[in-house]
């Protein structure tokens, strides 16, 4: 049963690794893995020397025959404009890769946020492979929607992504998710015929103000640490890898907490200032921030006068300047735990191919998805995208975004309101009493 | 005397311009967003003519049809959540309209042990909000597999199980029809079988239609339980569900003009089925009023 | 002879409840003692009696269903129900990399309620089974025969055709309203959330600790927010229900006033709203009112306002706002129906009133609203307890926001209990809030129900408008 176990993961890892690699990098790799996961069987069967010898020579055997995966179905969830680009590249896969032919696999549009709420509610009904957004992975792990990353993929998924997504695809010291893109940031889309210089945040607010136009943030949780991670305030969570939280560290209660805030209720104030992040959606813009999602959108509501930057500087109420900030994050792709050991193989292989580099070029070649992927990132194509450049600019002052509780987004969207609402015109002690109140409940979040 | 008339025809003429005035502006009121809808389903989502999204004016500056062929082609499964409703309707107002047929019969006029203690035992219930029970029809529809794939089935289940508690205005109908009929026929030697489908079913044309028509509307509307049915199913989406994304998910920037456009089909055949039996509903909504 | 409590109080439901349980516990006894062997074997096999007295279609309906309850209970709802206490114990385990599902809770409990239900049911049926046999028997003693089995098949189109008629309806409202209610009422007592999430992680019962959360006011506790959001709910109701019932009695004066021309018209383009279906509509001008949208871009145009106003993100605003578009939707459905009623109204009346040299306002104080308010009593009530629970108008306009940080639990300014147990359910996965949640909206809805039936005029006074 062992010896089946141990040739079924190495089968899956080089398959997998011979996908995923590419070039003279390919034997390499292969090598590396094996000898990894020869490592591994070491340590979890706690065998001598002598066996591990015997080991490999018979996973090495069994190599060359091409298991049995037998049949089953795959269900894979992805967001809409990915479908048919995710249909097309599994048909290729499974060409590629007879042994997996017995899989019947099907793609369902599940947008990322409707796919994780989905999987929490019932587990058994989900998707086996779907992608969602980093901040959902402790809370996928927490109910059980995410089994950790095959350990013998490990090393390689943690060296060759942007070390942002491999941060959000972590949960304690264990890797759950395989990183898809890391393009999940913000950053400024100006209209260069009105905002002439948009390096700071104030000359951006007074030319949309003069010209009449929109200056469209988003103060909600994602978006509110451009202010307060800017001025040097911290907020992080540890987590367990079971996706529990055991702690937080938070310092918004402070005079940097004061400055960002005061700077938020300020931006607000002004008449240019319209709250909102989707491009769709704004009207008789200059400026927005949002994410190169909307790229396409933007581009065609500015038209010739469309650019990117990275987010502006601010001068705070204590007149020094800062660089507003921000989380950078990406989109992931999940595993659901299986109780057929087969089907995890076939599952880990393909999550492993969709988010393989090859595969992350041309999905951004078909939609324009930032890759995580440190070689695809350097491709020239992806290189020379203005806002993926703006973007990458921009991740240069951002934290990599952790594991946030739920209720943490519930919370920064309520001090969202206020800003906007009550804390307009608001004396310094209201502010000082609301960051209280808003660190108070925030770092008791579990 | 000819004075008087003279200036209490005046007051009435200005009273009444004042009353068309007010019912002008209610009317514009009233009207305004369906012809607003109606102005954006034809405005084009293509970039090179105009934008898809929210815009802040209403009459587009390219009339185009591209949102209806958006929609009525095979980009999306459009045209399978449309029959997906109609089915889902059709059938939901069939069984509901028999279930509350059976129901008001039984309760207006047979006389059996438990008959108030059932009839106060549903109206408690129906003081529960029935989104407490989600999640729990959900795993019961799980159990039978009627979710996801099998969730229009599941959906005309779930509203058709529950109708019997929606007896009220057709039972006070009911009660309006003369008892010495049915005891008539009785002595004639009818079963009560017999004189619930050959007598009171006949004599009940408006309030069948009235059931029918409410039922057969409601899941237009249904978003939230088909969602949660569906459970990701592309193809087990009813209008509501597949259309609340393309307002509310990100993954769907510009798709306002395209909803514009889904919007005004699915309100068609809907307000035109309503407008012709109109005369039926104002009989069930004043009649169910005044019984409470 | 029968129990003590039983004999006390007649109107005492509890009491009279007793006193049925124990004459049928007194009933199951003396049958026993007293009837034959027939009836004797009845007891342990159900329909065995009728049987052999020849009624094979009654008879073999109590043995099927016995023996359906057997199957069920070995097969299916035994393992469920004897892990009910617990709700399972056995944790969910990795074999390697795969996983092991150990006891899902959500299913013990569900499917242990589901195999209480049946056992009361089967409680019932041998109970009937017992006084069916009772009463064939005394039938047969006094010398008459049974009833064959054709007119016992037959009287279930006639004197028992209520059976026939309600037994699905019954079985339907058992199946999917009333097992799930008393589910999430089961809920309510547990941990079920999104950290006992089943079939991962076991949950299980934890008394009233969900309900001191509710009345919690501490950091983190649901105490103010709830009454915050209770108030609100409240007020709602009472608007929504009243400016609409009122400007819409006086949109339908207003079009059957004399020399009013094109009624229908008039009626027709009103009825819009109630025609068209909400989702549209009601997504439609939720855009309208965007700091984006139609409203606001004419206003700044037309230059009458500088900044967009903000109709759904500030909470006073977006409450009135909600009120104002629901308004909108609501005046229609009095319209119509204020029509047909105002019909009614008897015309001397008026006449009458006009010779005495009323006004049109006293006539409308005197004559007209009180006979509308008489008549429509109940409706207001349901119209009310309706908006309590209007789900749909919340939704679809605001989601329930904005949200404020005075609020716990993901609350939001205009959210009303049910859009906030719906959020519960769905975005934070918080069951047992949520169940508790359910729970006050009932409370709420049948304080009101109760309390408010009392003071109609129509209850009080039958006669009262004749």
């Amino acid at each position: 049963m062992k010896k089946k176990m141990v040739s079924v993961l190495l089968t899956a890892a080089m398959g997998a690794s011979l996908l995923a690699g590419c070039g003279s990098e390919q034997a390499e790799s292969v090598a590396d893995t094996a000898e990894s996961v020869a490592e591994t069987v070491t340590e979890t069967a706690e065998q001598t020397a002598e066996a591990v010898t015997e080991t490999s020579e018979q996973t090495a055997e069994a190599t060359e025959e091409i298991t049995d995966y037998g049949t089953g179905e795959i269900k894979v969830w992805v967001a809409d404009n990915v479908v048919d680009f995710t249909k097309e590249t599994i048909d290729k896969w499974q060409t590629e890769n007879p042994q997996y032919a017995g899989y019947t696999v099907t793609v369902e549009a599940v947008g990322e946020g409707d796919a994780a709420g989905n999987m929490i509610t019932d587990v058994t009904a989900g998707a086996d492979i779907y992608g969602f957004a980093q901040d959902q992975t402790a809370r996928l792990v927490a109910a059980g929607a995410l089994v950790e990353v095959a350990p013998e993929n490990v090393s390689a998924i943690e060296n060759d992504n942007a070390q942002g997504a491999v941060v959000a695809a972590t949960v304690g010291d264990t890797l759950y998710a395989y990183p898809m893109t890391a393009d999940n940031g913000y950053f400024l889309y100006y209209d260069k015929s009105v905002v002439t210089d948009p390096s700071t945040l104030e000359g951006i607010l007074e030319q949309c103000e003069a010209a009449g136009k929109n200056f469209y943030m988003d103060m909600t949780g994602w978006y509110q640490v451009a202010f307060f991670f800017g001025t040097g305030c911290t907020l992080t969570y540890d987590s367990d890898s079971d996706g529990n939280f055991t702690g937080c560290t938070m310092d918004y209660d402070s005079d940097k907490g004061l400055v960002a805030l005061k700077e938020m209720i300020d931006t607000a104030s002004s008449k240019a200032y319209q709250p909102g992040s989707s491009a769709g959606d704004a009207v008789n813009y200059a400026a927005i921030i949002d994410g190169t999602w909307d790229a396409g959108v933007v581009k065609d509501f500015l038209g010739d006068n469309y650019a990117c930057a990275k987010l502006p500087t601010f001068t705070g109420s204590d007149g020094k300047e800062y660089q507003m900030s921000g989380f950078n994050g990406c989109k992931l792709l999940g595993v659901k735990p299986q109780e057929d050991e087969l089907k995890l193989a076939v599952c880990d292989a393909l999550a492993l191919y969709l988010t393989s580099e090859q595969v992350q070029l041309d999905r951004y070649n078909a939609v324009g998805w930032g890759p995580s992927n440190l070689n695809a990132q350097a491709d020239d194509a992806v290189k020379a995208d203005e806002a993926l450049s703006a973007l990458s600019e921009q991740f240069a002052y951002t934290i990599p975004q952790g594991q946030y509780p739920g209720d943490y987004w519930t919370n920064a969207e309520a001090l969202a309101g206020d800003v906007t609402g009550s804390l307009q015109g608001a004396s310094d002690d209201d502010i000082k009493a609301a960051l209280k109140s808003f660190q108070e409940t925030v770092s008791a979040l579990r | 005397m000819a004075n008087k008339q003279g200036s209490m025809k005046r007051n009435r003429a200005i009273s009444n311009f004042f009353a068309y005035l007010a019912l002008v502006i209610i009317v514009i009121i009233w009207l305004f967003p369906f012809v607003g809808l109606v102005l954006g389903s034809f405005r084009s989502y293509d970039s090179a003519v105009e934008y898809g999204g929210i815009v802040d004016y209403v009459i587009p500056k390219h009339f185009s049809l591209d949102n209806y062929r958006f929609v009525l082609s095979g980009q999306t499964n459009y045209i399978r959540w449309y029959i997906n409703t109609v089915v889902i309707a059709f059938f939901v107002a069939a069984l509901q309209t028999i279930i509350v047929l059976c129901v008001s019969y039984a309760l207006s006029r047979m006389r059996f042990t438990g008959r108030t203690a059932l009839m106060r035992f549903w109206l408690v219930l129906g003081m529960f909000p029935g989104f407490l029970t989600m999640i729990c029809l959900y795993f019961l529809l799980k159990e039978m597999g009627l979710t996801q794939a099998g969730a229009i089935p599941g959906l005309i289940l779930v509203s058709v199980a529950s109708s019997g508690m929606g007896y009220y205005v057709c039972k006070g109908y009911f009660d309006t029809i003369p008892k010495a009929l049915d005891e008539a026929a009785r002595i004639d030697g009818a079963s009560r079988a017999r004189v619930f489908f050959t007598m009171t079913i006949p004599m009940s044309k408006p309030i069948i239609i009235y059931t029918a028509l409410v039922a057969f509307m409601a899941p237009w509307n249904d978003y939230v339980f088909a969602s949660y049915i569906a459970f990701g199913h592309d193809a087990s989406y009813n209008v509501a569900v597949s259309m609340y994304r393309w307002m509310n998910t990100g993954d769907y920037q510009g798709y306002f003009t395209r909803f514009c456009a889904g919007g005004v089909l699915v309100a068609i055949p809907v307000t035109l089925l309503f407008m012709f039996l109109q005369k039926y509903y104002v009989e069930g909504v004043t009649g169910g009023a005044v019984k409470g | 002879m029968s129990n003590a409590s039983g004999t006390g109080n007649k109107k005492n439901p509890v009491g009279n409840f007793f006193s049925v349980l124990g004459n049928g516990i007194k009933d199951i006894g003396v049958t026993f003692v007293s009837g034959d062997w027939k009836t004797k074997i009845s007891y342990l096999v159900m329909g065995f009696g009728q049987i052999m007295r020849g009624q094979f279609l009654r008879g073999g309906m109590y043995l099927a269903v016995e023996l359906l309850f057997i199957w069920f209970v070995t097969s299916f709802g035994g393992q469920y129900f004897a892990k009910l206490g617990t709700l399972g114990i056995v944790e969910t385990t990795k074999k390697n990399r795969t996983t092991v599902y150990g006891d899902n809770s959500f299913l013990i409990l569900l499917f242990g309620l589901l195999t209480v239900f049946f056992i009361i049911f089967l409680i019932v049926l041998w109970y009937m089974n017992i006084r069916d046999n009772k009463k064939q028997e005394e039938i047969l003693k006094s010398g008459k025969t049974l009833p064959g089995n054709k007119a016992d098949f037959l009287s279930l189109f006639d004197s028992n055709f209520d059976k026939t008629l309600l037994a699905l309806p019954v079985a339907g409202v058992f199946a999917f309203t009333v097992l799930p209610i008393v589910f999430m009422i089961c809920v309510a007592f547990t941990n079920y959330d999104a950290t006992h999430q089943a079939p991962t992680k076991l949950f299980t019962w934890v008394g009233f600790e969900n309900f001191r959360n509710l009345f919690s006011f501490g950091t983190g506790g649901f105490g103010s927010t709830f009454l915050s959001v209770l108030v609100w709910t409240l007020i709602w109701a009472l608007l929504a229900t009243f400016i609409d019932y009122f400007l819409g009695i006086a949109v339908a004066m207003l079009i059957n006033k004399k020399g009013i021309k094109f009624k229908k018209f008039w009626r027709t383009c009103l009825v819009m709203t109630i025609a068209v279906p909400q989702f549209v509509s009601l997504l439609y001008v939720s855009k309208m009112f965007d700091s984006a949208g139609i409203i606001n871009g004419t206003l700044m145009k037309l230059g009458i306002i500088q900044n967009a106003i903000p109709f759904w993100t500030d909470p006073t605003l977006a409450k009135i706002t909600i009120v104002v578009v629901n308004i909108w939707i609501g005046i229609p459905y009095l319209m119509l129906m204020a029509t047909g009623l105002l019909m009614n109204i008897p015309a001397d009346l008026y006449e009458s009133a006009k010779i005495d040299g009323a006004t049109p306002w006293q006539m409308f104080r005197h004559i007209t609203m009180p006979y509308m308010l008489f008549v429509t009593g109940p409706y207001l009530l349901t119209s009310y307890t309706g908006n309590l629970n209007n789900f749909n108008v919340i939704y679809l306009l605001t989601g329930g926001g904005p949200k404020s940080m005075t609020y716990t639990g993901g609350a939001g300014g205009t959210d009303l209990l049910v859009t906030w147990l719906y959020k519960m359910t769905i975005n934070d996965t918080d069951y047992k809030m949520a169940a508790v949640i359910g729970i006050m909206v009932f409370v709420v809805t049948a304080v009101i129900s109760l309390v408010v039936y009392q003071m109609l005029p129509s209850v009080k006074d039958e006669e009262g408008f004749q």
